[in-house]
């Protein structure tokens, strides 16, 4: 195992965290030009750390790399910028910037089916909830953050964990025992079956039970969201002197 | 020959991202937000891994996940609808406050 490209990939993972830190919402002083440095400097040293380890194997080609590197981005800005609106667009862009990866794992309607799902269905409830409760100009709980520091440091460990172990495994039984070592996999294509009539069989005879469970799911959670919406509740005015306790529940008539 | 290494990469990485996310923002809907993303990334990592498996298993499942994904966000942005109406706002902090 080589322990200085880890120890490389450690310290490109810190950077990374230290932009997070910087870009998420402070009070006082912007730090966001630095939070950009940053990370547009740990996203170049990740690329050629990759370049330099992951260069020929037919996982990592340029379309992985443009791809990765978009994702990864705007899910950086859907968690630090300050307003919702722009989190939620810049979540399409992590949803699109996904669909070529799962298309070049050769899971082309899981591809298709996400960006209809999570780009067209899941996002447009999100925007229109922003625009429900959008207060006029930039409200504080926008403009601070909880913890960032911590956070971030937690989100750091995770990651460090995780790229730990997958450099701990060893070469002939890891996966992918110093990052390097390509997995031998079987396509799935070679058996001469495309991979959405492979995904529907297997979903209308293996797996039909869980197929209706999750139809019955979605009913319920209609009939909940429903149920939810013709709900009244009282309104109090924000910021107020806090309620007494286990009074708000009662006050509010069943449905 | 498939490199599943970058993906498990990529799909840790936008997990953590999420997690960061959900763990410091003070806004409902950007919680929520953080928690699609965490979704993405176990999206990606299911596909991977079924990819290197050879078989149709992790889309599979990450179909179901994107069910679930659907019924969370309809419920929770229903729920966050709820809670403005109550008290004007969509700053967690201000549901912080539990007593026994």
């Amino acid at each position: 195992m080589n322990t200085e490209w880890s120890f490389m990939v450690y310290a490109t993972f810190a950077l990374g965290a230290a932009a997070v830190y910087f870009l998420l919402p402070h009070t006082g002083r912007s730090t966001k030009t630095a939070g950009h440095v940053l990370g547009v400097a740990a996203l170049a040293a990740t690329m050629v750390l990759c370049a330099s380890k992951f260069l020929g194997t037919e996982g990592a080609n340029i379309f992985f790399y443009l791809s990765a590197v978009v994702a990864v981005g705007s899910a950086v800005k859907v968690i630090t910028h300050e307003k919702p609106v722009y989190s939620a667009l810049y979540f399409v862009l992590t949803v699109l910037a996904i669909t070529p990866l799962l298309i070049l794992q050769e899971a082309e309607f899981l591809a298709v089916a996400l960006v209809i799902i999570y780009a067209g269905a899941i996002l447009v409830t999100y925007v229109f909830v922003i625009m429900l409760s959008q207060q006029g100009g930039q409200p504080m709980h926008d403009r601070q953050s909880r913890e960032p520091f911590l956070a971030v440091f937690g989100g750091f460990v995770t990651m460090a964990a995780i790229a730990g172990q997958m450099a701990a495994l060893p070469e002939e039984k890891g996966i992918v025992g110093d990052f390097a070592v390509a997995a031998a996999t079987t396509a799935i294509n070679d058996r001469g079956v495309d991979n959405t009539s492979l995904v529907g069989t297997a979903m209308m005879t293996e797996y039909v039970v869980a197929f209706e469970v999750a139809g019955v799911l979605l009913l319920i959670a209609m009939v909940g969201a429903i149920a939810m919406s013709k709900k009244r509740v009282p309104a109090e005015t924000a910021l107020t002197p806090m309620p007494v306790p286990g009074k708000v529940g009662r006050e509010v008539e069943p449905f | 020959m498939n490199d599943i290494a970058p993906y498990i990469i990529l799909s840790a990485l936008l997990f953590a991202i999420g997690m960061v996310g959900f763990l410091s923002r003070r806004n409902l809907i950007v919680i929520f937000l953080s928690t699609e993303i965490m979704f993405q990334g176990v999206v990606l990592n299911l596909v991977a891994m079924g990819r290197m498996h050879g078989h149709v298993n992790g889309q599979i499942f990450a179909l179901f996940l994107l069910s679930i994904a659907a019924v969370e966000a309809g419920l929770a942005l229903g729920l966050v609808v709820l809670l403005y109406r109550r008290k004007g706002t969509l700053d967690a902090e201000h549901w912080s406050s539990m007593w026994g």
